[in-house]
Formats: C-alpha cells, sequence, structure tokens
C-alpha cells in the first residue's frame, strides 16, 4: 500500500503541471482548432524567468511570501506577452488558410522559443535555489509529503479553480465557451472575437508559465529542452480528457501523471511513453473523442 | 568555388526560381504563349525529366568533387525520398501524420538488421524490398484502427505512434537497444566471374552513395507521380478535399485512407533502408519527433502535395542550416525565424502545385458536338445493357422501364426529438422524372441522405433496383449506379473542373494499384478514357470550355453542372439531384431544363429536389410533396397543383392570423 | 421598450438603414450584384426570394460577417461598411442568422447572458432585459437551465430571437425564423416579429413564407440572382401577379399552360 500512495502523490503533483499546460492547448484548440505546439516551450519561457528573477534579481532575498507570489506573477505576465506576440506574429495571419500552414508556423515558434532560449540563457543546465522552500516534509499515515509538494498543488489546484470559475461564471468566460461553438454567432451577439482569442492565449500562457514555474521548484533543474516532453504529455493529455473541454484536460493531466508514476514505479521508467501513448490511442480508438467529449468550434 | 558558396547558390537558385514560377503561372496564365510552353514541357515524359533534373545534380557533384557537398546531397535526397512518403499520407490523402519517422526507423532497422546479423548477413539490395514490405506493414496497423479519427487527432495518434517506436528499439536489446546497430555494411554488387573477369563493387565514397540516393530517388519520384496521375491519386485528392462528397461518388474513402498508409510507410522504408547502409550506425535517436517535424516541414515548405516541391523543401530543410553554419550555435534560431518567415509570406509553399490546366484535353482525338451525344448514349445503353445483364446474371430481378427502381417505405428519420422524416412511402419508376417538393425544412435532403447511406434511417425499407440498401456505405450505393449532388454545392474545390468530373468515373476503373505505379500500358488506356469521358460529359452538360479552371471559380450555375456531370461520370440509373436551380437565373434554368431532359433520354431516372415551381410543374412526371417529415401529396404536377393540402403547406391558409384586406392570394 | 430614436430618419431624408448597391463576392464568384435596400424605423421590411437567391448572403454583408466589395451600407446616417460585426452590434442592429446558431452547450440563461454581452458590466440592466424577454416568451424562462441544444425548434427560435433582442436592437434582422417549424409554431413566431415591430424596433424578415411575410410586412423586396428583381408595398406586391408566379404560385402561373 504504501509505495501504491506514494507513487499517487508523485502522479498527482506532476500531474498538475500537465493539467495546466493541457488547459492552454484546450483553451487555445477549442477555440481555434490551433494545436498551439509553442505551448511547452512557453513553460520553458516561464521557468527561466522564474529562475532569472530569482537568481539574478536576488528575488530569493525577499520574504518568502512576497518572493513566491512574484516568482509566479511575473513569469506570468512575461510568458503571456510572449504567447501574444506569437498569436498576433505567426498565427494570425493564417488563421482562414489551410491547416497545415498554421501547424508548421506552430512547429516553427516552438523551434524559435527553445532555440531563443539557448541562445539567450545558454545550453547548460541551471538550477533553482535549492533552498527558497524548506524541503524538509511530513508524514499522513504511510505517506511522505513533502513541503514543496504540497505547496505546489494547492498553488496549481487554486489557479485550476480560478480558471474554472472564471469560464464557468463570468459573462467572459461564457463568451469564450460560446466561441468555442460557433464563431460567427459569437460575433452577432458583440463579442469582440480577436479580443477573446487574446484573451485566451494570455490566460493559456499563463498557465503555462506557472507550471514551469513549479517545474523549477519541484525539479530544482531546469533546461531550454523541458518544453518538449512537457508539452507532448500535455497535448496528451489534452486529447485523452477531449479536446476543447476543460474539465477534460484537467482530469487528462492527472490521468496521464498517475500513468507515468505508476509505470515508473511498478514497470519501468524505460515504458513511459508507450504506456502513455498506448493508452491514449486505445482510448481514442474506443472513443474517438476523448474520456469527456470535444468542445470545438467549426472553423470558419 | 567553396562547397557552402555551391550550395548557398543552388539555394538561392532554386527558391528564385520557385518565386519566377508562381509570378509567371500568377501574370501570364491567360497568355497563350506561356501555356502553349506548358503543354510542351507537359508532353515530354515524366520519367525523362526527372532523370534529367537528376543525373544534372549528380552531375555538379561530380565536378565539385567535395565529400562534405556531396554528403548534403546524399542527406537531400535521403529527405526526399522520405517527404515523398509522407506526401502521399499528408498532401494528397490530407492526413495529418507527426509520428512518420516511425516507417523510417523500421525501414532502417529492418535494413540493418538483415545485413548484420550473423544468420542472414543479406545484401543491401535485398533488404530494401524486405524493409519496404515491413513499413507497408506497420502503415496498415497505424492505420486500420485510426481511420475513423479526425485529422487532429491523427496528429497526436500518429504522433504517439511515432515515439512508441521509437522507445521500443530503444528497450529493444536484440536490436541493440539505445546503442543501436552498429558496423552496418556498405552496399555492394557481390562479385561474379563472367569468362575469367570477376564484376562486383563496393558502394563507399559518398558520390557512390549519391549515385544510389538518386536512383532510388528518380523511383520513388516516378512511382509517386504515377499515383497521383492516377485514380487512386484522384482518389485521395478527393476525399482531402471534401471526403462526404468524395464517397458519394463512389470513392471508397476507408479503403484509400489505409492505402495512403500503406504507401506512405513503403517509402519511408525505402529511404530508412538506404539511410542505414549510408550512415553505417543507427541507434533510435536518429528517429525521434523532430525528424518527424522535418519531414513534415519539407513538404509543407514546398507546396502539399507538390512532387517538385518535395525536393525543393528537402534541400532547405537540409541544405539551409548548412549555408547556416556560419551562425553556429544560433542557426536552428535563424532556421526557425527563416521557416516561419516562408509559411507567412507563402502558405500555400514555395512550389506549389498548380491544379489548374489550360488545355486539359491537349493531344486528346477531337469530337464533333454530334458525335459526343451519340457516343454518350451509345455507351450509356451498352453500360445499362451490361448492368442489367450482370444484375440477372448475379440472380436479381432487372427492373425494366415503369417499374419501381426506387422503394422508400415507411421511412423514419429522428434527430434528438425532432422526426425529419415520418414513416415515408412512394416509388419511382425506371425512367421518369419524378420531384420532391416540400417548404425548406420539410425534410427532402433527409431523404436523400437515406437513401444514398449516408445516414441510416431508424426505421423504415429502401430498395434501389429491387435490393435493399439499408447499412450499406455511400460509396457502396454509388457504385451500384446511383449518382447524386448536393445542395450546398460540394465540388472537391482544389482540383480542375475535368478532375472533378474524372473522380466521378472511380467506380468504373478497373485498373490495379500496381498497374497504376508502373503506368502500364493498360492504365494509360484507362486514364485516356477516363480523361476522353470527362471531356464528353462535359460536352454534354454544356461546359467543356471551363474544364481546365479550378471548380471553385465557376459561377454557381455553372458549379452544379459540374456537378451533374460528376453525377452522371458513372453511368447511373438513378440520379438524385438536390436543387439544382437554386442561384440559377431564368436562362440558366432553361438550359438546365433541357439537360435534365437529356438525362431522362439517356433512359436515366431523375429524382428532384426543387423549389423553382414552373421548373418542377414543366419537367415532372408525377411529384411529391413533404411537409415536416411526412408526405403530404403524391401525384402529377396537375394533381398536385390543384391540392388544398399541398397549397396550404406552402402558401399557409387563407385565413392566417395577418390583417384580412391584404392576403389576399390567389 | 419604445425607443425614441425609432421614430426619427437618418439625416438627410436618408432611411434608417440603406443599402446601395452592394456587391459580394466568394472567391471570383459574384453573388450579390448590385442589391439596393431600405428600411424606414418601424417598418417590417420582407425580402423574398428563392433558394440561393442571396437573401441571407444579404443579411451578413449588413451585419458585417461579409465584407461586401463595393457598395454602401448606412445605418442612422453612419456607414457599416469595413466596421467589424460585433461593434454593428454595438450600433443597434442585431441579426438571428438562418438556423438559429444558438449557443447549444449553454444554457438558455447564458445564451440570454451572450446577447447581453455588451451591456455585461451594467447587471441591472442585463437583468432586466432578461425579464423582458422572459415576458415575451414564458417557455423559454420555464426552461432558463436548461442546455439550449435541448431545447425544441420552436423554442430554440425564440431563444435565438430573445437573445438578439438583449441589445435592444433599433433594426433586428431575422433569416428564415419560421425555418423547419410546424405551422402553428411558425405563426406564432411570426406574431411575435410583429409584436416587436410594433414597439418600435425596425425588423427585416427574410422568409420563405411568402404570403406570411407579405401579411405582416410594410415593405418587400424580392431577389433573383443577386439582383432586386421586384420592390414596393407590401400588400402591392402580394397582389402582383409576377410574385405570385414566382413564389407564392407556380401554381396558379403553371395550371393554365
Amino acid at each position: 500500500m504504501g509505495p501504491f500512495l506514494e507513487y499517487t502523490v508523485i502522479g498527482l503533483t506532476v500531474g498538475s503541471f500537465y493539467a495546466l499546460v493541457a488547459l492552454g492547448y484546450t483553451i487555445v484548440y477549442g477555440i481555434i482548432r490551433l494545436i498551439n505546439f509553442a505551448q511547452g516551450d512557453l513553460s520553458m519561457v516561464g521557468a527561466f524567468l522564474g529562475w532569472t528573477l530569482l537568481v539574478s534579481f536576488g528575488l530569493q532575498s525577499l520574504p518568502l511570501p512576497i518572493a513566491l507570489v512574484l516568482v509566479f506573477v511575473l513569469p506570468m505576465i512575461g510568458t503571456a506577452a510572449v504567447n501574444l506576440v506569437v498569436l498576433e506574429v505567426a498565427y494570425k495571419p493564417l488563421l482562414n488558410k489551410s491547416l497545415l500552414a498554421i501547424l508548421i508556423s506552430a512547429l516553427a515558434c516552438s523551434i524559435i522559443l527553445s532555440n531563443g532560449a539557448e541562445w539567450k540563457w545558454g545550453a547548460a543546465i541551471q538550477a533553482y535555489p535549492p533552498s527558497l522552500l524548506p524541503s524538509e516534509g511530513f508524514n499522513v499515515g504511510p505517506v511522505h509529503l513533502t513541503f514543496v509538494q504540497v505547496a505546489l498543488f494547492v498553488i496549481s489546484v487554486l489557479l485550476m479553480g480560478g480558471l474554472y470559475a472564471f469560464i464557468q461564471g463570468t459573462t467572459l468566460g461564457t463568451a469564450m465557451r460560446a466561441l468555442a461553438v460557433d464563431h460567427d454567432a459569437a460575433r452577432l451577439m458583440g463579442i469582440n472575437v480577436n479580443q477573446v482569442i487574446r484573451l485566451a492565449f494570455v490566460l493559456g500562457a499563463m498557465l503555462a508559465a506557472a507550471s514551469g514555474v513549479m517545474l523549477g521548484l519541484y525539479y530544482v533543474q531546469i533546461q531550454f529542452t523541458l518544453g518538449f516532453l512537457l508539452g507532448l504529455r500535455a497535448f496528451t493529455a489534452a486529447v485523452l480528457g477531449g479536446i476543447g473541454n476543460i474539465p477534460g484536460a484537467m482530469a487528462g493531466g492527472m490521468l496521464i501523471g498517475l500513468l507515468e508514476a505508476y509505470t515508473t514505479g511498478y514497470i519501468s521508467g524505460k515504458w513511459e511513453d508507450v504506456i502513455v501513448f498506448g493508452v491514449l490511442i486505445t482510448v481514442l480508438v474506443i472513443r474517438p473523442t476523448g474520456l469527456f467529449g470535444e468542445r470545438v468550434a467549426v472553423r470558419m | 568555388m567553396s562547397s557552402d558558396d555551391l550550395l548557398g547558390a543552388i539555394l538561392l537558385f532554386f527558391v528564385v526560381l520557385a518565386g519566377l514560377r508562381l509570378f509567371a503561372y500568377s501574370r501570364l496564365s491567360e497568355e497563350p504563349r506561356f501555356n502553349g510552353w506548358l503543354n510542351r514541357v507537359d508532353r515530354v515524359p515524366y520519367w525523362s525529366r526527372v532523370i534529367a533534373f537528376l543525373v544534372g545534380i549528380g552531375a555538379i557533384a561530380y565536378v565539385q568533387g567535395d565529400e562534405y557537398f556531396t554528403s548534403v546531397l546524399v542527406g537531400v535526397a535521403t529527405y526526399a525520398m522520405l517527404g515523398l512518403g509522407l506526401n502521399i499520407v499528408v498532401g494528397f490523402a490530407g492526413l495529418l501524420d507527426l509520428g512518420y519517422a516511425a516507417f523510417f526507423a523500421i525501414g532502417a532497422y529492418t535494413s540493418a538488421l538483415l545485413t548484420t546479423l550473423p544468420q542472414t548477413h543479406w545484401n543491401f539490395f535485398v533488404t530494401v524490398p524486405l524493409a519496404i514490405l515491413f513499413t507497408g506493414t506497420a502503415g496498415a496497423i497505424l492505420g486500420y484502427p485510426t481511420l475513423r479519427l479526425r485529422s487532429d487527432y491523427l496528429a497526436i495518434v500518429t504522433l504517439g505512434f511515432g515515439e512508441m517506436t521509437r522507445v521500443a528499439f530503444n528497450n529493444w536489446d536484440y536490436a541493440g537497444g539505445p546503442n543501436g546497430i552498429l558496423q552496418i555494411p556498405f552496399p555492394e554488387i557481390p562479385k561474379i566471374s563472367i569468362g575469367g573477369q570477376s564484376f562486383g563493387y563496393v558502394f563507399q565514397s559518398q558520390f557512390d552513395f549519391l549515385i544510389i540516393g538518386l536512383a532510388l530517388l528518380a523511383i520513388a519520384m516516378i512511382f509517386a507521380q504515377n499515383l497521383e496521375h492516377s485514380r487512386l491519386g484522384r482518389g485521395w485528392i478527393a476525399i482531402r478535399e471534401d471526403e462526404f462528397a468524395a464517397e458519394s461518388v463512389g470513392v471508397p474513402s476507408v479503403r484509400l485512407k489505409l492505402f495512403a498508409y500503406v504507401m506512405g510507410g513503403m517509402w519511408g522504408g525505402l529511404a530508412g533502408g538506404f539511410f542505414a547502409t549510408r550512415i553505417g550506425a543507427i541507434d533510435p535517436t536518429s528517429f525521434t519527433f523532430t525528424l518527424s517535424v522535418y519531414a513534415l516541414i519539407v513538404i509543407v515548405l514546398g507546396g502539399t502535395g507538390s512532387l517538385p516541391g518535395v525536393l525543393l523543401g528537402a534541400l532547405i530543410v537540409v541544405g539551409l542550416p548548412e549555408v547556416l553554419r556560419q551562425f553556429d550555435e544560433q542557426r536552428l534560431l535563424v532556421f526557425g525565424v527563416a521557416l516561419l518567415l516562408v509559411i507567412l509570406l507563402l502558405p500555400q509553399g514555395l512550389w506549389a502545385r498548380i491544379r489548374r490546366r489550360p488545355k486539359p484535353f491537349y493531344g486528346l482525338q477531337e469530337e464533333e458536338a454530334g458525335q459526343v451525344a451519340d457516343r454518350i448514349l451509345r455507351e450509356h445503353q451498352q453500360q445499362m445493357e451490361e448492368r442489367d445483364a450482370r444484375h440477372a446474371a448475379a440472380g436479381h430481378r432487372v427492373i425494366q422501364e415503369g417499374e419501381a427502381i426506387l422503394e422508400v417505405q415507411g421511412v423514419v428519420q429522428q434527430f434528438g426529438g425532432l422526426r425529419a422524416v415520418d414513416n415515408v412511402t412512394f416509388d419511382v419508376k425506371r425512367g421518369e422524372i419524378f420531384s420532391i417538393i416540400g417548404p425548406n425544412g420539410g425534410g427532402k435532403t433527409t431523404l436523400f441522405n437515406c437513401i444514398t447511406g449516408v445516414q441510416r434511417p431508424k426505421a423504415g425499407k429502401i430498395f434501389i433496383d429491387g435490393r435493399p440498401v439499408a447499412g450499406l456505405r455511400p460509396h457502396v450505393i454509388a457504385a451500384r449506379g446511383v449518382g447524386r449532388t448536393f445542395q450546398g454545392i460540394r465540388l472537391f474545390k482544389q482540383m480542375a473542373v475535368f478532375e472533378n468530373v474524372m473522380v466521378g468515373l472511380y467506380p468504373r476503373h478497373r485498373t490495379m494499384t500496381w498497374q497504376a505505379l508502373l503506368h502500364t500500358p493498360g492504365e494509360r488506356k484507362d486514364e485516356v478514357r477516363t480523361l476522353q469521358e470527362s471531356r464528353r460529359w462535359l460536352g454534354f452538360v454544356g461546359l467543356e470550355h471551363l474544364a481546365g479552371r479550378l471548380a471553385t471559380e465557376l459561377p454557381y450555375a455553372d458549379q452544379r453542372r459540374v456537378e451533374i456531370a460528376r453525377a452522371l461520370a458513372a453511368h447511373p440509373h438513378l440520379v438524385l439531384f438536390d436543387e439544382p436551380a437554386a442561384g440559377m437565373n431564368p436562362t440558366e434554368k432553361l438550359e438546365l431544363d433541357g439537360i435534365i431532359r437529356k438525362i431522362r433520354g439517356l433512359g436515366i431516372t431523375v429524382v428532384l429536389i426543387e423549389h423553382d415551381m414552373s421548373l418542377v410543374m414543366r419537367i415532372s412526371d408525377r411529384i411529391a410533396v413533404l411537409d415536416h417529415g411526412t408526405l403530404i401529396a403524391l401525384g402529377k404536377p396537375a394533381q398536385i397543383q390543384q391540392d388544398p393540402a399541398v397549397i396550404e403547406a406552402y402558401l399557409g391558409r387563407d385565413d392566417d392570423e395577418v390583417p384580412v384586406e391584404r392576403a389576399q392570394g390567389a | 421598450m419604445r425607443c425614441p430614436w425609432n421614430e426619427l430618419k437618418g439625416p438627410d431624408g436618408l432611411a434608417l438603414l440603406e443599402v446601395n448597391d452592394l456587391h459580394v463576392f466568394y472567391g471570383n464568384i459574384e453573388a450579390l450584384k448590385g442589391i439596393s435596400i431600405q428600411a424606414e424605423a418601424g417598418q417590417i421590411v420582407a425580402i423574398l426570394g428563392g433558394n440561393g437567391a442571396g437573401k441571407t448572403t444579404t443579411l451578413r454583408a449588413i451585419s458585417g460577417l461579409l465584407r461586401p466589395r463595393s457598395g454602401s451600407i448606412t445605418f442612422g446616417g453612419k456607414s457599416l461598411v469595413g466596421i467589424s460585426a460585433h461593434s454593428i452590434v454595438a450600433l443597434g442592429l442585431s441579426h438571428v442568422p438562418e438556423g438559429r446558431r444558438i449557443f447549444n452547450v449553454l444554457t438558455v440563461e447564458e445564451n440570454l447572458s451572450l446577447g447581453g454581452y455588451l451591456i455585461r458590466s451594467r447587471t441591472q440592466l442585463v437583468k432586466e432585459r432578461k425579464a423582458a424577454v422572459y415576458a415575451l416568451f414564458p417557455r423559454l424562462a420555464e426552461r432558463r437551465l436548461q442546455l439550449a441544444g435541448t431545447l425544441s425548434g420552436g423554442e430554440q427560435q425564440m431563444l435565438a430571437i430573445g437573445r438578439a433582442m438583449m441589445s435592444e436592437p433599433r433594426v433586428l434582422m431575422l433569416d428564415e425564423p419560421s425555418l423547419g417549424l410546424a405551422p402553428i409554431l411558425a405563426k406564432s413566431v411570426l406574431r411575435t416579429v410583429r409584436e416587436i415591430a410594433s414597439r418600435g424596433t425596425t425588423v427585416l424578415l427574410v422568409e420563405q413564407n411568402a404570403r406570411q411575410a407579405l401579411a405582416i410586412a410594410q415593405r418587400a423586396y424580392v431577389i433573383e440572382v443577386g439582383r432586386v428583381v421586384l420592390e414596393g408595398d407590401a400588400s402591392e406586391l402580394a397582389r402582383d401577379e409576377r410574385v405570385q408566379k414566382a413564389y407564392l404560385g407556380g401554381f396558379e402561373g403553371v395550371a393554365a399552360s
């Protein structure tokens, strides 16, 4: 029982990172049917922005709560700005062109972001200051939890809860859901579609950046390539949950995290990818629109 | 000249050439001399053009004589082969594939294992066909369960397939695990002695590899071209453009998609086998997602679906980073920016396939208008007789003129709580023109969809030719001789008009895929016949002069006529036209009237959904009226005109709750 | 709901909504070949014509979903050409598109909230307008929390109209509101349209049910292949033989031949 719970805790922690990035995929995809391949790289950008703040700007010397807030909020803003530039430059002109052209554009953005990061921050592995969060933990029954795990899990739940409340509870959020159904009808309601698309990109980038910072705090080591695997897992999670479906992305992220943890724990880390993708393909063959069903706009 | 400069110069030359070409097409497309020149180029056999080009490339490498330069060209050839395969899947069939590296890997590992294993130690050239066979099978394995997934889901599934394959090789100790396979032998022609002299050769210099690479590439190019210009290629493109419409004119979309995976896999296997022997040592890191992405960039950059575009794309993807070596660390960054710029400026690709043809029937035997009509009639009667004979031979009763060719019995179709078609029964007799009228939303198109197999009715039976059609796929029903057109025109937008009609001939082809690959004389004859027939049908609807245009360039009325020609192309005995007169002006409607009568003259039964009452009343033998899913009247035009229920459904009742003094109808 | 501006004409004696020589292309295809339409404040103006004639295209061009190649559209003296669709709504012109296009994954209430998107910060006003819509369509009130996709065809049409009324438009454009509805429902929808017009809203009505449309309209246009072929007083058009022949009949017209 002990190892099982241990794996579950790890799975949920890592899964929450995936879920955050997956939300970015799902929000953007639901609205403009674009697989924003740069999503994972946005996390990487967020992680490096956080690292820069902590290490170069001396944020780590501030009191912990302030440092913690700043190390999340500032990278979130910065990454949102990056994503807006990506949207305006690389995606807007292609929105009505072929799906393939915009896909290649997304891949190009991913190449540019990761290699731009290499250029800016170097190819070497960088380390988050390990002393920021207390490394000790406590036991709950047979399970050992670290403060980092708890803190990160709480933060991601707060972020997801906030997003969910926004999407479900506000008119603007309702407009985002409406856009996933019918762009023209949304226009006829007076909804500025471009503005809502921008909002989706901002939200997606903020969640990605948050997960990047969490990744840095959790694993300590970061590198410019980290966006790839994270993006891949998150994309898988989004599709598994039913792309365009917000609760689906959250559940999908958690599921992938758990799957990964159990595979590593019980079988071998070598087979992680095979198991994760095997499950995904099986699910899609049985339920072609994911576990929770898709919510996707018809491309105009 | 240094090899970097030469490479840069070649790149620049082809990019400028591509620009000039696009410019020429946009400015000179109406110019007769330009078009005449294009036609002359077209007449030169494709294989000779490919070989001439590749020999030219080989000659440059020979003259330059630089190992490094040659090795870059070998890389270009490998990527080009890869791109040609992916182009079949993505460019032709429109199926997104982000895991194409898997096929490359399977091909490479197959060839490498067979050449290195002590039990086999086979010659490279023997392993290539096996590599192709294996990857083709892998294509089927990937394709079969995923065919019904939509394109975006395919992206992640194929991506997953690619990663799984790589990880599997990484964990497979027999194949060397993470270390991969080392010391893969060079390809060789084994020594044989003829008359005391021994022949034989081991390929080991970069130039040797370039020769093998170019030879394999030539084969890959020619086969890809042959495929594209066969019924299979047209079927793929039709599916890419509009799968629903393709099915309805008789293209078996599921089978064709599976085929695309298999074929695409085979090309990947070829490239993989070549890659393994050339590198000499392979390991799983050669087959990452990045490779799949680069293969995709190759085809999109060049112009999806365009074969010369693949060559250009490969040249850029392999050559540009080499030229950019001076940027050292940042070359991928610069590459990414360049890629973004190209895709933003030319989203269609640098060497986009231009499908419109100024003279599509250039070189075909000319036929006079009178002859055309006779030929069609003769041909059609012959087809009908053959069909009837086949029908009788299969033990079915042949429906005679005046007997019911289409029987609709108690059909019910329901969406949610709404009964779109509610217990409708009627039959259509062979040889008549039968119209279905009624207010919009009355269930007419739904009924068509039930008849053509697009939807399965919730209850009731439909018989065509005395045989039930329940549960048949649309392409099967189309192949049984049912043609249809659509309310909102569904032509294959990016295909030329004559190609649209040629797709309509799909069910009548008898050639096999291998014949298409090899472009055999039999297949060639079949193609010419197809072209000839598409021309006749376009003549039949009066559109021969527009045959080379893209379908979307035509006015609506003409598009509807193209749809009619496409529906007729396979010589159906029953056609269903959904609002053919919508959007037509009175003159065009009159012409349509003539076309429909001509169709009936061929002996084809016509079922019509139409709102234009004067057309319907003029032309129909009988009329059925559907309102809110129910059949409210059925009879000859004169009866329908006087039927109070019909008048009420159409016009509303005279006592409608409106100011009475104004509501004076007839 | 009576609004003072609906009594007014635009400046320069222009009608409230003026469409002049409108040309719209889809790619190379000319869908509208010079359409001119006028709607005076408070009128119901019917647009009739066969499928594919260009009625829907006309409405889409007016509401900014399509960009005309040439021609002018003025609304209260202000040109609408080149203004994006969402800003046109803000000017007071609402479009209920063909096929209703309600947001089927949202609830009735949420659909109405989106109808009031532009006034979303004024919660009190949103509440009042919702109440007004529910008063107009009591059926919707009963189904407030139901997903719109589960409504019947008639209820969906009510929702589509109600949603458009949330912005209190000066001009309401309706594209085939009776499509697919049983006669009794179609009639009740048209009755509602007349009621909306009687409160001062100008209505541009595209209808296939020509007789009913002409009966409630003051003015009407008949469109054929992208051109206006007939226009005039609705009651006159209802008696016009050509309209009879083309749309009301075909029956009577051909019976003679």
